[in-house]
């Protein structure tokens, strides 16, 4: 290991843009990792929500929604078809808003909020999405759903939320990872670079070393474990960037996703981040100085 | 034991610079390999550590087949031959102890062992007090004993000395040869290659003098009573 530091002491111009870029390879990874857990979790959160809403008028009768519930049941595609009455949907209200008080304060443009101003309603999870024309059909139908201004019948597809959500999550995944196997390969690249550099300007030594009777490994170690200190130091640095970057936006984040994921970031979710990092620095900083030795050695006696 | 059976090499552009050449050199013998530069001298000692390959012939060392060895077992056979180099090879920036380290950790000497030996191994070449000196710190004279020192630290049962005097004065030259002598009186092989006459008049071991890759002439000056090295 003195070896090695010695080399690093040697270049410490070289062992810079080494660990930065291995530093900043593993904060772009570690980034978008957590964006990816994120959106994950959202998308996991609105999956779990109804996927059809079908608002009914007021005034109608239980013998009216139990005949609704009942063709809906009979139709095919149809997994759970929920009533919602008023006060269900005050009680969901309340617990959507939780303890902000001025939702909570129950003062709205309508008024008090209350059982009454809420629409009743109809909750229909459906088996998959393509089935949804079928149980729209029936709901529009049904007299007791309520109708818009326009004269349309009043049915969310919160499906719609998703499938965008869905897109978007996967465009963002796609380029993160473009990003990430692009970053990867400069930094591999660049550690090559450096350790040929290394290695081939002790042309003479190692020449020395072969003839004295050393093997590869012996000769390869010292560059091994120098490539092995640019990945450790470059995924620590790349972590604290990560956590630097979540504690900065942690107060712009939290109230806006913070009732799907717990903010402040959970200190396993850290933990599992840091040995993730330095797993990853370790493999491409050894696997990189290990290709470009192994290379060197073996084609010289 | 070594044996060269009918040893032929030449060059890529055609030199032949060893010629069908045959000997066997027994454990715990002093050889001296005189001829004139491109004789072939210091091409038997890369033949022998397998650096070169030769066309014909075979070349074993304790019945090992070097034309036929594995590439993974060729450093198992260096180990075997403490080679001093005519131009040192001593590593510039270690010191002279650090050079003689690298060779122990080579031939897999137990780390706790190592500053031990490197005293003992330097006392010996009479470097004592100098293992914290860099290359460019010491004499000519003493980098070759340091080269020789790194050479035999290890204990291994050849020493190669290329060219051991080559540049030195007279007097180092023989306190050089006097301490082979000495290396060889505790059972190591030994062979040097050189055209220094203040070495070939000592009239002592074994000498083959070779002429453009061809042993032209073999004697043995002076028998010596040696135990062979395990």
């Amino acid at each position: 290991m003195s070896t090695a530091i010695k080399n690093i002491r040697r270049s410490p111009y070289q062992a810079l843009s080494a660990i930065f870029i291995v530093s900043l390879t593993l904060f772009i990874v570690g980034i978008f990792g957590l964006v990816t857990a994120a959106s994950q979790e959202i998308l996991n959160n609105f999956e779990t929500k109804p996927q059809i809403i079908a608002y009914l008028k007021d005034g109608h009768t239980t013998e009216q929604v139990g005949g609704l519930l009942s063709s809906l049941n009979s139709t095919s595609g149809v997994k759970k078809a929920v009533y919602i009455s008023k006060n269900d949907a005050l009680e969901l209200y309340k617990k959507s808003v939780g303890n902000d008080p001025v939702l909570l304060g129950t003062v709205t443009d309508w008024g008090i909020v209350t059982a009454d101003i809420l629409p009743a309603s109809i909750e229909i999870t459906a088996e998959k999405p393509d089935l949804f024309k079928n149980i729209a059909a029936t709901l529009e139908k049904s007299d007791i759903v309520s109708v818009t201004p326009t004269g349309k019948k009043e049915i969310d597809f919160p499906q719609d939320v998703i499938t965008e959500l869905t897109k978007w999550t996967n465009a963002i995944r796609m380029g993160g990872l473009v990003l990430v196997v692009a970053l990867t390969l400069v930094a591999i690249l660049t550690i090559m670079t450096i350790i040929s550099m290394k290695i081939s300007s002790r042309r003479f030594e190692i020449s020395t070393f072969k003839l004295m009777g050393a093997k590869n490994l012996y000769i390869i170690k010292p560059y091994l474990q120098e490539s092995v200190i640019y990945g450790l130091v470059g995924s620590i640095v790349g972590w604290l960037g990560c956590l630097v970057t979540i504690l900065y936006t942690t107060p712009f984040l939290a109230p806006r996703i913070g009732s799907i994921i717990s903010f402040p970031i959970p200190f396993m979710a850290m933990f599992i981040l840091f040995g993730a990092l330095v797993l990853f620095g370790l493999i491409i900083s050894f696997l990189s100085s290990l290709f470009a030795a192994t290379r060197f050695v073996n084609r010289s006696k | 034991m070594i044996d060269f059976i009918h040893v032929s090499k030449s060059f890529p552009n055609g030199d032949v610079v060893i010629n069908d050449i045959d000997f066997s050199i027994p454990p715990g013998e002093f050889v001296i390999i005189t001829g004139e530069s491109g004789a072939g001298k210091t091409t038997i000692g890369r033949l022998l550590i397998r650096d070169l390959v030769p066309e014909k012939g075979k070349i074993l060392i304790d019945g090992v087949d070097l034309t036929k060895i594995k590439p993974q077992n060729i450093p198992l056979i260096r180990r075997k031959i403490g080679f001093a180099f005519q131009d040192f090879r001593v590593i510039p920036d270690k010191t002279v102890g650090e050079n003689i380290v690298i060779a122990l950790e080579i031939a897999g000497y137990d780390a706790k062992k190592i500053p031990e030996k490197v005293k003992h191994t330097l006392s010996m070449v009479g470097l004592s007090g100098k293992e914290n000196l860099f290359p460019g710190q010491i004499s000519g004279g003493e980098l070759q004993r340091a080269s020789i020192a790194r050479a035999i630290a290890a204990d291994p049962p050849i020493l190669f000395a290329d060219e051991p005097t080559g540049n030195l004065d007279k007097k180092t030259s023989l306190d050089i040869f006097n301490l082979l002598q000495k290396i060889n009186s505790d059972g190591t092989t030994v062979i040097i290659a050189t055209h220094d006459v203040t070495l070939i008049n000592q009239n002592i071991g074994r000498h083959i003098h070779l002429e453009k890759g061809k042993i032209v002439k073999e004697e043995k000056h002076q028998e010596e009573k040696r135990e062979k090295k395990e």
